[in-house]
């Protein structure tokens, strides 16, 4: 099953944040914790990790794209 | 909290330093840190060198580069100012500047200095910034780290971020200018840095922690100088990590005009386009042919403009001024 991992909320205000830099590419397996981008809101840079074992199915945006709080940012397919 | 004396201003060491403590040595405890650099620029983790170096000064003054690990603008630092860094456990609590600055506030109030925050994590005199503030966090630790304006160069600091007009194209992190000031100037009494320094650990660290002083052994010393060539000296961690930017950029040379066009991605240049109204013995595709696949620094661009044999084809334009005017 398809999972969806967005972009967190670090703080009450965030409304956005950069996504900067994939750390995995389309294909990579994932492990759950495992980093798999990096953001960069109010001056943190922050790695955002897999909630979900699996496979990174899709990168929905390019690195310097900007992408508002909770909105998806990557795929992984679930391994059962 | 452990406080480690840090008489290094090696700016690459110490930011190996702080990732040590966060990555590998892993304290429970928070870890704070008070230091200096020689005349250095730093740069925000997502910036452009191109964008927001005056390259040609920094050379010149012998400054160092160095890409930091966490976000924001770019900084000129140098031994007139310092830097302090906090090192925590990440607690799922999000982000938090005012925890690590409360104390830095409390700590200029004892020294009569009425600071304030402003909206972009920054302390401010008056509406100046003498303060500039920024995180990142890596596995289960968070390094603050944040300057202070004490007796900075500030015609240095002014001269090395002012960057030649030309056009960008990029998704990188923009620095925000802002007008600064130096803590010394609304000190009652006059202070060296290393007074300044003295009295500031000292309000940070409190009663309760003065005695709490931690020393790496050799052979931590060893891994943190490890740790700094692989992390933050080299060429790929400042050029390799340039965002991918398109440069547009005009170079008035003796022999003419030069028109560049160049697509930069991992430090190297993917593509080129160069026009003009310079004479030479090569056409324009072989010219701008001979840029396509280098290294995006003054120095590789002399190199390998050289050995693809660019040197005496421009009529009365020399390789070295094209590598000096372009990184």
């Amino acid at each position: 099953m398809k999972k969806e991992i967005v972009i967190p909320k670090l703080r009450p205000e965030m409304q956005e944040a950069v996504v900067c830099a994939w750390l995995k590419e389309v294909g990579d397996p994932v492990k759950k914790g495992e980093p798999i981008f990096e953001i960069e809101t109010d001056k943190v840079v922050t790695q955002v990790e897999s909630g979900f074992e699996g496979t990174l199915v899709e990168q929905c945006c390019e690195e310097g794209d900007t992408v508002g709080v909770l909105e998806k940012v990557a795929l992984i397919e679930e391994t059962a | 909290m452990v406080y480690i004396d840090l008489e290094s201003t090696d700016v690459y060491e110490n930011f190996g330093l702080e990732y040590y403590l966060a990555e590998e040595k892993k304290l429970e405890d928070t870890v704070f840190l008070f230091w200096r650099t020689t005349p250095t620029l730093m740069l925000g983790k997502y910036q452009n060198l191109a964008e927001e170096v005056n390259l040609p000064y920094a050379r010149e003054q012998k400054m160092n580069l160095v890409r930091r690990m966490s976000g924001g603008g770019t900084i000129y630092t140098d031994l007139g100012g310092w830097q302090f860094t906090f090192i925590d456990r990440y607690k799922e609590e999000g982000i938090e500047f005012k925890k690590y600055l409360s104390p830095v506030l409390d700590a200029l109030a004892k020294l009569s200095v009425k600071a304030e925050f402003n909206g972009r994590n920054d302390l401010c005199i008056e509406g100046r910034k003498f303060s500039g503030n920024a995180q990142y966090h890596l596995g289960e630790s968070i390094v603050h780290h944040g300057s202070l304006l004490f007796s900075t160069d500030i015609e240095k600091m002014v001269n090395s971020t002012r960057v030649d007009e030309y056009k960008i194209i990029s998704k990188s992190i923009q620095s925000v200018r802002e007008r600064v000031c130096n803590i010394s100037d609304h000190l009652k009494e006059k202070i060296s840095p290393e007074d300044f320094k003295e009295l500031m650990v000292s309000a940070i660290l409190g009663e309760e922690n003065k005695a709490n002083r931690l020393e790496l052994s050799k052979e931590e010393i060893l891994r943190v100088k490890e740790l700094a060539k692989t992390h933050f000296q080299n060429w790929d961690s400042l050029y390799g990590k340039n965002p991918k930017f398109n440069m547009e950029k005009i170079g008035r040379f003796p022999g003419g005009k030069m028109h560049f066009s160049l697509e930069i991605q991992k430090g190297k240049i993917q593509e080129a386009s160069i026009s003009g109204d310079f004479f030479s013995t090569l056409d324009p595709e072989e010219i701008s042919k001979a840029f396509v696949g280098l290294a995006f620094d003054r120095d590789s661009l002399l190199k390998g403009l050289t050995e693809r044999g660019l040197e005496g084809k421009l009529y009365r334009i020399s390789v070295s001024e094209i590598a000096d005017m372009l990184a």
